[in-house]
């Protein structure tokens, strides 16, 4: 018996139903919030923060990762402030400065509005968004990849170099990791780092209503919990 | 020890001891805390009762080792009782004199005598230290009372009797209702009303329920919990037993920082005795509230004193904090209701149940009420553990307790509230100690940190100096605070390294407040705060470095030389020897030269230099 | 021998994963640092996956993955020591022995640490060896103690080298 809350999203009424997220929600009804970590099917960590929304309660707007907040009855979420943007273009440019080697990455950083990246680019390989390690350990339990280190050290490595102990060869976390795909324009050298920035004309179908998903083939790139073919990974 | 099966037990008990301690004669209370241990006071101890042994005074002079005072600086440090008679910088050498002097004679020994660095005369009785004058000591007075490792002493001085009172007369909610009169606030950082989180979690309806102390003082510079609960842990475990009490939990957790050995063992330590006497354990004091304490160490990790950090570690996993949308005092540890409170807010609790919520109240601003221990260091001539009541000014605490500027140097800043907090200008110091005020001026009281700084230090290097502190601690989970705090502190560097520029001012001002507004924990939310206070105090600073390619206090390497002033150079030698870098030539009498294409400007030849013959430029 | 410790560090503690850190702070005070088949043997008694434990012990900085040295530097640089220049005792532990935080000296002797704070903020700059603390410590003093060690060191080299 699926029970079912009311809640307000940019003004629009919404059923949701309980135990659901207001991610998770918001994609279901082609609300458009950029998010990377997430991935439908399994848990939500709440670590790129891309996904942040206002939840307005007693007139103060608080702003969280959406993909951690639950639906509750009368809940009223705005996913597209101002405040929500800048914040978003800021965190969606670090990303980028940090790992533009990646089309998800560069599509993201697109959706959000980056125009320049005001940062020195690194090439790094790997932006800890953590689908891999929740992959491993949530779909066949192999428990083969986790996050050791802390900090700027925090990396993804196997329990003590023993792969063929654990690996069962399911190759979810390749198909998750956002930096398998090469930008459109091939790899990126270390040094010739740049914004991409072409799918900008995708954008301007969506700049009229920012917030509404229009099916882009930006989300193909890390498998946008509504394009994905791979649409629930059970 | 007998068990204690109800109030009146505990009182006749009390009484006993008191009686007990009151025929000692003569009492030599020594400090034994970490700082005057590192000065050698266990070496003192030592020598003082083989002296009382030798002179056969070791039945009629009691020494009690304590905790800490507060004035590490003066360690070891003694007090004579009666007499009241202080004495510092106390060498093992000093025992005999001690003892055939003052404990036996009454004779006061001159050198070992405090000298006030502000006067210049010196001190004899320890109430007329000026440095203790000046403050309101209400917890840390209670120190030198109390044996860490005796029960007894605390329950000679009345402790646990605050306990008795509430088993005995007050139910939960009017215990809930006397901390929320009182106005306490959490003294370990947040500031968030006690009595709220009490009644929050005392509501949940959940059978099984902890409170959690934490003592993972993690702020660089700060040691007031470490004093409270190496010097009096009776005291934590009395306040949680109230808390407990009122909000219904069964077991509470003392979750000790790794760093401190001898706080964990002498909680430890504690909760044993308690648990001897029966005041932790089943039914205590005849009551029908049972309730039982662990001590846990943490890991090293400064995130770990976050609250759902410390759970996470508590529950043996990594330090990662996790999303509060919904409150740790409704799915906290193991997923029950928990209440987290620092060291200090549980130490409060047992007087204001004792003495009233008015007693505490009538201390302090309108906003925060009751006394504070800050950890008062830096370029101040006396440092230490300092307790004042809210309101204090700054100016108050840096220049009547503190002493004012050491070394002739102008006081520039002081920073409080740890690397979550900021530093705040000369002109602000008429500002109170206030949640409130503080917050609004860019910084905050914090768990209680102050450091002074004075024209030798640089706001820029500041900045960086806790942005790096930050980054290693970091628990790296997500993007704002792992990348944003290491791009913070790219830019401070390049700032520092002569390579910044003005639009990175403003890059720097907005990266700030989106680390601010959406990192997932407090650490990654406070922090900008270093940063954002020291542009908005010290912003002058930050542009001569970007302009004028200057530091003006001269400690960013990058802008800086070191050379030898002739006038002052007698040729000793002793930083061409100290020089790891080889930079320094010389025959010895003759004026010595610094080759700056070799000098990594370390510091440590102006360091060695009697002379102040190594300037810079 | 090393199963015999493990086993008296493990004994109770079957199947209670919330021991974990307890258990690796027992591990570290005993062997100075965290050996890997030590990691299998939590995994296996505790009922931890390996990941998990290797994890943990990669978080908190007090469990060390490689040996330290015989005597550990640990430099406070909290931010009282920091004001008061922990930074040049650090240029001297490091200049003077050769290695850089978390490394150990050739002869195994040496190893240093660079910590954030040890509470003893009034005393600073601190610099402690094996939970000693030596306050208000300048470049000289410690070059001086780091000397000394080295001496009694090669001293008791030549006291144990059999006479002829």
């Amino acid at each position: 018996m699926l029970y079912y809350v009311n809640i307000n999203i940019n003004g629009a009424d919404i059923k949701a139903p309980k135990g659901s997220s207001v991610l998770e929600v918001a994609i279901e009804y082609g609300i458009c919030i950029p998010h990377l970590c997430h991935v439908p099917g399994l848990s939500d960590i709440g670590a790129c923060r891309l996904c942040i929304v206002e939840n307005i309660t007693n007139g103060r707007a608080t702003i969280t990762t959406s993909c951690t907040l639950k639906v509750q009855e009368g809940m009223i979420i705005r996913t597209n402030t101002d405040r929500i943007k800048r914040l978003r273009h800021n965190i969606a440019e670090l990303l980028v400065a940090e790992a533009p080697n990646s089309r998800a990455i560069q599509d993201i950083a697109v959706r959000c509005g980056v125009k320049e990246v005001r940062y020195p680019f690194r090439n790094g390989d790997c932006v800890l968004c953590g689908r891999c390690v929740r992959a491993c350990s949530e779909i066949w339990h192999a428990n083969a990849l986790g996050f050791i280190g802390r900090g700027k050290e925090r990396h993804v490595e196997r329990p003590l170099n023993m792969r063929e102990e654990y690996c069962k060869g399911c190759d979810y976390c390749l198909q998750l990791c956002p930096m398998t795909v090469p930008p459109c324009d091939g790899p990126m050298k270390p040094g010739e780092e740049y914004l991409c920035g072409k799918c900008e004309s995708q954008l301007m179908i969506t700049e009229d209503i920012p917030e509404s998903c229009v099916w882009c083939r930006l989300g193909e790139g890390f498998n946008c919990g509504r394009y994905a073919g791979l649409k629930t990974v059970r | 020890m007998p068990h204690l099966n109800t109030k009146e037990d505990l009182e006749i008990m009390g009484k006993q001891l008191l009686l007990d301690r009151e025929k000692i004669n003569k009492t030599i209370i020594m400090c034994g805390g970490t700082g005057c241990t590192a000065s050698r006071s266990r070496d003192v101890i030592d020598a003082l009762n083989k002296e009382l042994v030798i002179q056969e005074m070791d039945n009629e002079v009691h020494v009690r080792v304590t905790g800490c005072h507060g004035f590490c600086e003066q360690g070891p440090i003694a007090v004579i009782e009666p007499g009241n008679i202080f004495y510092c910088h106390i060498n093992p050498e000093d025992a005999h004199d001690i003892v055939t002097k003052t404990v036996k004679n009454g004779e006061i020994i001159e050198r070992l005598l405090y000298t006030d660095p502000v006067s210049g005369e010196k001190v004899c009785k320890e109430s007329e230290i000026p440095f203790y004058k000046a403050q309101d000591r209400k917890l840390l007075f209670q120190n030198r009372e109390v044996n860490p490792q005796s029960i007894e002493d605390y329950i000679a001085i009345g402790g646990f009797t605050a306990l008795a009172k509430a088993l005995d007369t007050l139910a939960p909610e009017e215990i809930i209702r006397e901390i929320k009169i009182s106005g306490l606030r959490g003294r370990g950082g947040g500031g968030f009303p006690t009595w709220r989180k009490w009644m929050e979690c005392h509501e949940a309806p959940v059978d099984e329920k902890y409170v959690i102390c934490n003592a993972d003082e993690g702020d660089p510079g700060a040691y007031m919990d470490r004093c409270v609960l190496e010097g009096n842990p009776y005291l934590v475990i009395e306040g949680m037993l109230i808390g407990a009490y009122a909000i219904g939990a069964t077991r509470g957790y003392i979750y000790v920082r790794n760093e401190y050995p001898l706080a964990v063992r002498h909680a430890r330590n504690a909760v044993q005795q308690a648990r001897r006497y029966g005041l932790l354990g089943e039914n205590i004091l005849g009551s029908s509230f049972s309730f039982d304490i662990d001590v846990a160490r943490g890991g090293g990790a400064f995130v770990c004193g976050e609250s759902t950090a410390l759970m996470a570690s508590l529950e043996g996993k990594v330090g990662e904090p996790r999303p509060k949308d919904v409150h740790t005092v409704v799915d906290g540890l193991w997923h029950k209701p928990t209440t987290l409170n620092n060291v200090e807010t549980w130490a409060n609790v047992p007087s204001i149940i004792l003495k009233g919520a008015s007693w505490f109240n009538s201390k302090g601003t309108r906003g925060s009420k009751g006394t504070k221990i800050l950890a008062l260091t830096g370029r101040i001539k006396n440092t230490g553990l300092v307790e004042v009541a809210m309101g204090t000014t700054i100016r108050h605490i840096v220049y009547d307790i503190g002493g004012g500027a050491t070394n002739g140097k102008a006081i520039k800043a002081v920073q409080t509230g740890g690397p979550s907090g900021g530093c705040l200008s000369v002109d602000k110091f008429d500002l109170p100690v206030d949640f409130d005020v503080l917050y609004e001026a860019g910084s905050m009281v914090g768990s209680g940190g102050m450091v002074v700084m004075d024209e030798s230090s640089c706001m820029v290097d500041v900045a960086k100096y806790f942005l790096t502190f930050l980054q290693d601690e970091s628990c790296g989970k997500c993007v704002p605070c792992r990348l944003g705090i290491d791009r913070m502190l790219e830019i401070v560097t390049d700032i520092t390294e002569g390579r910044g520029t003005l639009e990175q001012l403003e890059l720097l001002e907005d990266l700030a407040d989106t680390v601010t507004q959406t990192a997932l924990c407090g650490l990654g939310k406070t922090a900008a705060n270093p940063v954002l206070s020291t542009l908005r105090y010290f912003r002058e600073e930050y542009e001569a470095h970007i302009i004028d390619n200057k530091c003006p206090a001269g400690v960013c390497k990058a802008l800086i030389e070191y050379y030898i002033d002739p006038e002052k150079c007698t040729g000793c030698g002793t930083c061409k020897q100290a020089c790891i870098h080889n930079a320094i030539t010389g025959e010895k009498k003759e004026v010595h030269v610094i080759n700056t294409d070799l000098c990594q400007k370390c510091g440590i030849c102006r360091s060695e230099c009697k002379f102040e013959a190594i300037q810079v430029s | 021998m090393k199963s015999l410790k493990m086993e008296s560090i493990l004994n109770g503690r079957s199947s209670q994963p919330h021991q974990l850190i307890e258990v690796l702070q027992d591990v570290q005070e005993t062997y100075g640092y965290i050996p890997e088949e030590a990691m299998k043997e939590i995994s296996e008694k505790l009922g931890v996956l390996l990941i998990e434990v290797y994890r943990v012990a990669s978080f908190y900085k007090a469990f060390k993955l490689k040996p330290s040295g015989k005597y550990v530097i640990t430099i406070c640089n909290g931010t009282a020591c920091h004001v008061r220049g922990a930074n040049l005792l650090l240029d001297q532990a490091v200049s003077q022995l050769g290695i850089k935080p978390g490394e150990i000296t050739d002869d195994g002797l040496f190893s240093i640490e660079h910590v954030n704070c040890l509470g003893a903020c009034a005393l600073g700059p601190i610099a402690s060896e094996n939970g000693n603390l030596g306050h208000h410590m300048t470049p000289a003093k410690l070059r001086k103690f780091i000397d000394s060690i080295r001496r009694k060191e090669r001293e008791e080299v030549v006291n144990a080298s059999p006479q002829y």
